[in-house]
């Protein structure tokens, strides 16, 4: 088996051309290659809000005075009505020794 | 230093293969090397992940379509080579490859199916070429040929050279010794005995020996 040098490399000669790589010429680039049909491909980040990790539902009717109460709460806190919700099942826990 | 792009939208094509031939033959004849595998299936990380990278290469993974130019900028000093490995398909990570090069070759395996679909690099190269007004030096290399050339293989060689397009002699045989890089990983040199080692490791140097002619010539 060789264990020589196939032949030697002069890195003089090995140079560098100038490129363009402002955002105009990139885009360029990218332009004349999706007429050709090389478009983006990676992943794109997801958009938009999160999903709420509040998955649960309570069925509650409660007398319309209250109902309003809640929904200014929750509107001056800017915050779901579930979460006061939440907040006042703690305190009720909290009292009742759950 | 000059950054050679190995791209072709036809996966399969040797694109890897080649990378790690002309980056091994590269650093063994004395330059620094950096590979950056911007292939989502890893070829060139589960090479360097068999064995201890050799002397003079160092292998940037996870490349993305987002970081390649400024990668590639990053690297594209003085002293060192930059070997881009892409993913066999078309997309705009391609494209921006491309914008960046000194050299693209484009490995294809002498079949019609290859020969069709590797094209399209060569249009794109084109393209580009002319909506960045600079020359983008290019040449196909073939991969996987027989010792024996088949006439589908003569047809599709003429028929590239008729268009103008740069053929890099030699082709890449279809070798066992190529094939095991993925199993042993480092060079040609230092992996065990896969069949006629003088015949694989004298194609790959010449090979490598015919990109450098055409930097040297770019530069």
């Amino acid at each position: 088996m060789s264990d020589g040098k196939a032949f030697n490399i002069d890195l003089g000669r090995l140079k560098s051309r100038e490129k363009d790589r402002s955002p105009q010429a990139i885009e360029k680039a990218e332009r004349a290659g999706e007429e050709l049909g090389f478009v983006a491909r990676d992943g794109q980040k997801r958009r938009g809000r999160k999903p709420s990790p509040r998955t649960g539902q309570v069925h509650a009717k409660v007398l319309p005075g209250v109902s309003e109460e809640i929904a200014n709460e929750a509107k001056r806190r800017g915050v779901q009505q579930g979460v006061l919700i939440e907040e006042a099942w703690a305190l009720y826990k909290e009292k009742s020794g759950i | 230093m000059p950054t050679v792009v190995i791209a072709s939208p036809k996966g399969g094509a040797g694109k890897s293969t080649a990378a790690i031939l002309l980056g091994t033959e590269l650093a063994h004849a004395g330059a620094s090397v950096v590979m950056l595998d911007c292939d989502p299936n890893h070829s060139l990380t589960l090479w360097a992940d068999r064995a201890p990278l050799p002397d003079r290469i160092k292998v940037l993974s996870n490349v993305t379509e987002s970081d390649i130019v400024r990668t590639i900028k990053q690297h594209d000093t003085d002293g060192q080579i930059v070997v881009v490995d892409l993913e066999g398909v078309a997309s705009r990570l391609v494209s921006r490859a491309i914008s960046q090069a000194d050299l693209v070759i484009t490995p294809m395996r002498a079949t019609t199916l290859d020969a069709t679909i590797g094209v399209r690099a060569l249009q794109l190269i084109a393209e580009e070429e002319e909506a960045l007004d600079r020359k983008i030096p290019h040449a196909v290399v073939f991969t996987m040929t027989k010792a024996i050339r088949s006439k589908q293989h003569s047809g599709i060689a003429e028929s590239l050279a008729a268009q103008g397009v740069d053929l890099i002699n030699p082709p890449l045989m279809e070798r066992a010794a190529f094939s095991a890089l993925f199993e042993f990983g480092g060079n040609l040199r230092n992996m065990p005995a896969q069949g006629n080692m003088d015949g694989a490791i004298e194609n790959a140097a010449l090979f490598a020996q015919a990109v450098y002619k055409r930097l040297a010539e770019g530069g």
